[in-house]
């Protein structure tokens, strides 16, 4: 592969300015790892998101929230005094020279703030406004509360995700949203792509607009077959362990590798599936009858034997050797096999190393860095997607952005003695 | 075909080898903007979509002119009729669809002309199957300088396993995100019931599509995208591998209860009904103050050791049990209006039927889209969940109907893009190429 144009700095031209709550992080998140000058507006007290653990510290402040600082790589801060003056005058200098703003959260805070920006975007036509809320900004549950889990809920993913049901056939245990924060992932998704979209569009017409993305539909598109099974053919899809949820149960297979590790085993009826499993039979040194006769006659006149004798077989394989051994074992002989690993165990996969899957931060407060998973994909060297910045400290750059804006340093002086910012060099001297 | 709407992609071109759902996910995001997406498709059914082979199928009593007006029923499919596939229809909404046997040669050659004058491709074969074709970047970058190419694969080709194969779930048990979902107290994770990483990829791969796209418009360069679903997932796993990475403690599952946030209660509730459930979120000491006024101060909530919210997450089995005792027996709908109401964080875990007949938000919002089929007649598909105030996305895209039948618009395709004439496509069917 040959030295190809990456996209690592594509958005360069691009400055974000983000307002809202934690729903929004992830998506501006995205163009601040193509490039994109992502500026997060947050209250001086801090965004939403930086009271949300798990926690860097014991003392779990506003600067230790791994939440924060997981989704907020590579932007800038500045920290205003949303009630007083000074804050809609800096974001109106902003919004001079800024193509994207942000906004998230409940809707009459976004509805609240939505006016302002329609002014404002009156005279800036090029602008495009994003909102996430949510529900969207109309309909009858447009101001209902939400979470992650009671949106998972609502979405559809819950009802597709849990146990089997009890030998009765009743479920006793509930369905299960998988965590963690997977609403604000598929809106912040949907948001960066329907943002694009409009960029695109501007790039043609030199106009801006709104975009109005609801949570709740951004959910309802992440279903897979529950809704064209129920279109078409009226039936109701259940939930089931580790696998998909399905009109009619389906067998479970995860059998244990020797280290006790469950391991994605399935064989489809695929006939190259079968080829790749007797070669890795074969591989085990596991003595099988794949090649006899009476297995030919059972796939032929008793594919329910045939089968036992399959998973019987497949269960002796994996739990002969290691999980990572199965792995590299069964996918090198084309079967689609994998351990189900902790997260973790993938920070010194040689596979994500090599990818550059993993972005080093410095965090020069703990002395040491920390890989955060950063991209999704690359040019075939090296990520698309690069994040080299550490979330901001609060205000960390009220005066960078500030003087960018081209306020002087006696005006941002007298915004933080009135405490309508909080510009970091200042707040660290007090 | 509908060129007079406000399309914020009129006039880019992708050329769409994908299949399955994480592929065919990303182009339908594009076709939502009037991109032509040109699905293609072998025409023989060993190479052909498996999605069109499978169920769930439309049910056989759907003509071209019917649809849902005829009512929903099961079906084993149709024998020989690939276009009845409910789930084809769906992801595929929008797009051009044509047949091309890439195992022919004069098949590569076609595709290479449609290369020539395409803005995009999107493929999601098997790691090394566009090379066997000699059809990979390196190759159609020759043919066309500028173009845009993405790769989507389970593993993501560069790397250490770049040869290896995956459907959504391989990736997701890798991530780590199929052990995230469960119960503590269960030997085996709950795992997702459905490909997440079917989608997410999807969405991204459309994202970084269009990131590219414009940049190709302003200055012309292309380039080469391998998208990774499983290096998807990581990016998924929220803030598991900084928690491990500070603390050494291996990642545990937690059911649907809040470990970062003092929320309590925070679960799903069993209602009256079948297998009904509604999910409740209290997020602070005024809120359940409020909730147990709402629910008639029955003894339990008054118990001082639910007073606080570190206290109601100490006791959290305990609270759970009691609140399990109250909402059995009660209508989901009703609960959740009325804790609503109140400000309570409350949804009732819907499933498909209450999503599609149900719920007044998607139906005020016009979210499921009616789009005609040459096969199926009309049926709802996935709305798009953003609305633009000057460029509305629309999932029926510039063909304004849903998937396309196989091959269905071979005649447009290659008369207006190649100028073939109808002999020399009638000469190409008969010989096998298309």
């Amino acid at each position: 592969m040959k030295v190809i144009e990456n996209l690592r700095s594509s958005l360069a031209q691009l400055t974000l300015l983000e307002i809202g709550d934690q729903s929004g992080d992830y998506g501006a998140m995205l163009f601040a790892g193509l490039g994109a000058n992502v500026i997060k507006i947050e209250p001086v007290c801090g965004s939403p998101s930086r009271r949300i653990g798990p926690f860097a510290t014991p003392q779990q402040d506003r600067e230790s929230s791994l939440f924060f600082w997981r989704y907020n790589l590579n932007k800038k801060s500045i920290a205003l005094d949303m009630d007083s003056p000074v804050a809609r005058a800096v974001m109106s200098r902003l919004s001079d020279t800024a193509d994207i703003v942000l906004l998230s959260g409940e809707f009459k805070t976004v509805d609240r703030q939505l006016k302002w920006w329609r002014q404002i975007a009156e005279e800036k036509r090029r602008l495009i406004v994003c909102s996430i809320t949510p529900f969207g900004l109309d309909g009858p549950y447009r101001d209902f509360k939400s979470t992650d889990l009671t949106q998972l809920a609502m979405g559809g993913i819950m009802a597709m995700c849990g146990y089997d049901p009890n030998s009765d056939g009743v479920y006793d245990t509930p369905p299960i949203a998988p965590p963690m924060w997977h609403s604000y992932h598929v809106a912040g998704e949907y948001a960066a792509v329907t943002i694009m979209a409009a960029v695109n569009f501007r790039d043609l017409t030199n106009d801006g607009q709104f975009i109005d993305t609801s949570m709740h539909e951004a959910i309802n598109t992440c279903t897979e077959l529950s809704i064209p099974i129920y279109l078409h053919n009226g039936e109701v899809v259940k939930r089931q362990t580790a696998r998909h949820a399905m009109v009619q149960s389906t067998p479970l297979r995860l059998p244990r590798s020797s280290d006790g590790v469950p391991v994605l085993a399935g064989l489809s009826p695929l006939a190259r599936d079968l080829a790749a499993f007797v070669r890795l039979a074969d591989d085990s040194g596991i003595p099988h009858e794949l090649r006899s006769a009476e297995f030919e006659q059972w796939r032929k006149n008793d594919p329910g034997a045939a089968d036992e004798y399959l998973n019987q077989l497949v269960d002796k394989i994996v739990g002969s050797i290691s999980a990572e051994e199965v792995f590299i074992r069964a996918q090198t002989q084309g079967l689609p096999w994998a351990p189900i690993r902790r997260p973790e165990q993938n920070l010194q996969d040689p596979h994500f190393i090599s990818r550059g899957s993993f972005a080093t931060i410095e965090h020069s407060e703990l002395g040491r860095d920390l890989l955060y998973p950063g991209t999704v994909a690359g040019d075939g060297i090296s990520p698309h997607m690069s994040y080299t910045c550490r979330a901001p400290r609060l205000g960390e750059h009220s005066w960078e952005v500030l003087e960018k804006a081209g306020f002087t340093r006696n005006e941002i002086e007298e915004m933080a003695r009135q405490k309508a910012i909080v510009a970091y060099e200042v707040s660290r001297g007090e | 075909m509908d060129d007079d709407k406000p399309w914020a992609l009129k006039g880019v071109r992708l050329i769409d080898l994908t299949w399955v759902q994480a592929g065919p996910q990303a182009t339908r995001l594009l076709a939502s903007f009037g991109a032509q997406i040109i699905r293609v498709e072998c025409p023989v059914p060993a190479g052909m979509d498996v999605v069109r082979q499978v169920p769930p199928y439309a049910p056989n009593h759907a003509t071209p002119d019917g649809g849902r007006s005829q009512g929903a029923a099961p079906s084993s499919g149709v024998p020989g009729n690939f276009n009845r596939s409910a789930l084809f229809n769906n992801t595929n909404a929008g797009k051009f669809g044509i047949t091309l046997n890439l195992n022919h040669p004069k098949g590569r050659n076609l595709l290479k002309r449609l290369v020539a004058k395409a803005d995009a491709l999107c493929e999601n074969y098997s790691p090394r199957q566009m090379e066997k074709w000699n059809l990979g970047y390196d190759e159609l970058r020759k043919i066309n300088p500028q173009i845009i190419y993405l790769a989507m694969t389970g593993m993501g080709k560069a790397g250490a396993y770049g040869d290896f194969v995956s459907y959504g779930p391989t990736a997701q048990a890798l991530s780590g995100l199929t052990h995230m979902s469960g119960l503590p107290d269960k030997a085996l994770p709950a795992g997702w019931g459905y490909s997440y990483l079917d989608h997410s990829p999807g969405y991204f791969g459309a994202f970084l599509l269009l990131s590219a796209i414009r940049r190709q418009r302003q200055s012309g360069v292309g380039c080469y995208i391998d998208l990774s679903q499983a290096e998807t997932g990581l990016v998924l796993s929220g803030t598991a591998l900084l928690e491990y990475q500070l603390s050494g403690r291996p990642t545990t599952r937690y059911g649907n209860r809040m470990p970062y946030l003092n929320w309590a209660p925070h679960g799903a509730y069993r209602c009256k009904g079948d297998d009904d459930w509604i999910a409740i979120a209290i997020q602070s000491d005024y809120q359940w103050r409020v909730f147990s006024e709402e629910i008639g101060s029955p003894e339990w909530t008054r118990d001082p050791k639910f007073a606080t919210a570190a206290g109601r997450k100490a006791n959290e089995d305990d609270l759970d049990r009691h609140l399990t005792s109250y909402t059995t027996g009660r209508e989901r709908f009703d609960l959740m209006t009325r804790l609503q109401h109140r400000g309570i964080a409350a949804g009732v875990v819907q499933k498909a039927p209450d999503r599609v007949d149900r719920d007044p938000q998607l139906k005020a919002r016009s979210f499921f889209v009616d789009l005609p089929s040459s096969e199926i007649g009309t049926w709802p598909v996935d709305g798009f969940p953003a609305k633009l105030s000057r460029s509305p996305a629309n999932v029926g895209g510039p063909t304004g109907r849903a998937a396309p039948k196989l091959g269905e618009d071979n005649g447009l395709i290659y008369g207006s893009i190649l100028g073939l004439t109808a002999g020399e496509i009638a000469h190409l069917r008969e010989e096998g190429v298309i």
